[in-house]
């Protein structure tokens, strides 16, 4: 429909045109997209700033089929079935600042049309067959900022095309068939603040690929094939985001991130990583988050004096059998600390970690918790040691642990369990432990409402639903329940398992409650 | 979920009657539109104002930009145009440039 535009500097509303095909609105806006147009509709208002024809069937790009639209800032095509852009159909478009063209079925970077397009600063062309990108392809885009080549099917980094981008700030080349980066890729692109290289195919890079990217604040390697560590990282000072999970690299050397002093997260899990140097992650102040997974040869914890931000530390799959004793001396705003599925035979006092709140050291071989390994921890809520050989846990170890909420002991060699200081505990296990034979008693555990016990008449204790209100009912089953201690006020536990029945009854027979 | 039913959205490759499209042609963003707590699939080339596009091997997904102050987003940390008065650099946005730094006027940059 027709739709008015003020004219600035004209006082008298113009009836500005548009095409019966798309939806015009007052400010020069005109949303073709989703019509099945094979064409560029006409009619369209000379003021239109921004064009949307995505999701149509254009396969062709006549010559100046926008020569009528000198205002247009943005123009977007994608989703259509473009073929062939004609070297003048984008000619007149001084002023255009985006131009998708992502999702098409172009093969080559269409460098004649895109030539005079001086004030573009986003180009998207991914999502094409691009397997080509001509010399001159980004000559005359002075003012690119933001460059989508991702998702074609480019074997090798456009080096040349690239190197008059002084400009270009963030670049994706992911997703395509990239086998190598050479020296000097990315020599003149000094502005450049982010650039994705993942999900291609990369092998090698020479040590020299990243120079010049003096202001490159993230990299993303992963998903290729790196066989070594991205030496080549080191001219970048300042990088913060770091990624190369899912490669084939066995070793992170000494002092692999010294030059990169504002490493904020890496992302190195999924790699064969058989050797971590001790002194690869220290002096990261920056550092947020640590994930190492599966380094299996692994025998040393890593150094991280130097590295007092780490808010996240998973270290699992190694054959890390001591934690320094100095770890927390450094870590108080570590907020998770994950070391299953490590050889710890012995855990250090935790005490300056103060921020911890979730801590797992499950399947390890710690046969002790003493008085102090967990003092101080006041906002722990999640503790898991479950499958170690603990035998004995200090009666004061939970002391401090008020805000301790799931506490996991199952599958060790525990005969009892302290359980003073947990008095916000709701989830308690301690299945699997055998030695564990004595009835358990609820009233150090006012906020239980799940537990799994070694065997089904430790239950009975945490069963009687209705046993708050004395009622003569509830007398007799409490004697029946071999009550000789005073049971107190017992709290409403939601889950017992395993649950006692008919075959593993609370009461016991003929005097033993070993004989089930 | 259905193979393509004449009710599919353009773009999908197959949809549920509740959830509109599961699972978008290839090389199509996924948007999941939220109306109470029911999600709709819907499969663009374009992510909406306020999203940008994640490419993977799998499944390519529009993902809310979480910049502050970002109309725009190129990719999780960097921010590909800034709200309207704001003054962009290294991909963030700035109510006024950080000190050392000029403002550009004309492309709202520091």
């Amino acid at each position: 429909g027709l739709c008015s535009l003020r004219v600035a500097g004209q006082g008298r509303s113009t009836p500005a045109t548009c095409s019966p095909l798309c939806r015009c609105d007052e400010d020069g806006g005109a949303d073709c997209s989703g019509k099945g147009l094979s064409t560029v509709p006409a009619g369209l208002s000379a003021f239109t700033y921004y064009l949307d024809l995505s999701m149509n069937n254009i396969t062709e790009l006549p010559a100046n089929v926008f020569k009528n639209l000198p205002y247009l800032e943005e123009l977007r095509l994608a989703g259509n079935d473009l073929v062939f852009i004609h070297p003048e159909a984008l000619s007149g478009l001084y002023q255009l600042k985006v131009l998708m063209l992502q999702n098409n079925q172009l093969k080559t970077v269409p460098s004649a049309a895109l030539k005079n397009l001086h004030a573009l600063q986003s180009l998207r062309l991914d999502a094409n067959h691009i397997t080509v990108v001509p010399g001159d392809s980004f000559e005359g885009l002075q003012q690119l900022r933001h460059l989508w080549l991702d998702d074609n099917s480019l074997t090798e980094v456009p080096v040349g095309p690239l190197q008059h981008q002084g400009n270009l700030q963030a670049l994706t080349l992911a997703l395509n068939r990239i086998t190598h980066i050479p020296d000097n890729a990315f020599a003149n692109l000094s502005s450049l603040v982010v650039l994705h290289l993942h999900n291609n195919r990369i092998q090698e890079i020479g040590k020299n690929c990243f120079n010049g990217l003096d202001n490159l604040e993230t990299l993303d390697l992963n998903f290729n094939n790196l066989k070594s560590f991205p030496e080549a990282i080191q001219t970048l000072p300042k990088l913060k985001e770091l990624g190369f999970h899912s490669n084939n690299i066995a070793i992170i050397p000494e002092g692999a991130f010294h030059k990169n002093p504002l490493l904020r997260t890496v992302h190195l899990y999924d790699n064969p990583l058989s050797f971590v140097g001790r002194s690869a992650f220290q002096n990261l102040s920056d550092l947020h988050s640590l994930m190492l997974r599966g380094a299996t040869l692994v025998q040393d914890f890593p150094s991280l004096t130097g590295t007092g931000n780490l808010e996240s530390l998973t270290l699992t799959g190694t054959k890390i059998r001591a934690i320094p004793e100095d770890l927390c001396e450094d870590l108080s705003v570590l907020r998770t600390l994950d070391l299953s599925y490590n050889e710890i035979e012995e855990l250090p006092s935790f005490q300056g970690c103060v921020s911890l709140q979730d801590v797992t050291v499950q399947h390890n071989r710690v046969q002790q918790i003493d008085r102090d390994t967990f003092q101080g921890l006041t906002s722990l809520r999640v503790l898991d040691l479950s499958r170690n050989q603990i035998k004995f846990i200090h009666r004061d170890a939970f002391l401090s642990l008020s805000a301790l909420t799931n506490l996991d002991l199952s599958m060790n060699f525990l005969a009892s369990v302290p359980t003073a200081g947990l008095n916000a505990l709701n989830q308690l296990k301690l299945v699997g432990n055998p030695d564990m034979k004595n009835s358990l008693t609820a009233k150090s555990l006012p906020k239980l409402r799940s537990i799994s016990v070694p065997y089904a008449y430790q239950c009975c204790a945490f069963m009687t639903c209705d046993s708050t209100h004395s009622s003569p009912e509830s007398e007799e089953k409490r004697k029946d329940l071999g009550g000789d201690e005073e049971m107190e006020r017992v709290p409403l536990v939601m889950h017992c398992s395993p649950s006692p029945g008919a075959f593993k009854p609370c009461a016991h027979l003929l005097g033993s409650w070993m004989i089930r | 979920s259905t193979e393509v039913p004449p009710s599919c959205s353009s773009g999908c490759e197959s949809c549920s009657e509740y959830n509109g499209c599961t699972k978008c042609r290839p090389r199509l963003f996924i948007l999941l539109e939220r109306s109470d707590i029911r999600q709709t699939g819907v499969c663009l080339a374009t992510c909406p104002v306020g999203y940008y596009g994640i490419r993977n091997r799998d499944v390519n997904r529009c993902t809310q930009c979480k910049i502050e102050n970002c109309a725009d987003c190129f990719s999780r940390t960097f921010c590909a145009k800034c709200k309207e008065g704001l003054y962009s650099y290294s991909g963030r946005c700035y109510h006024s440039c950080p000190e050392g730094l000029t403002t550009v006027n004309a492309t709202m940059e520091c």
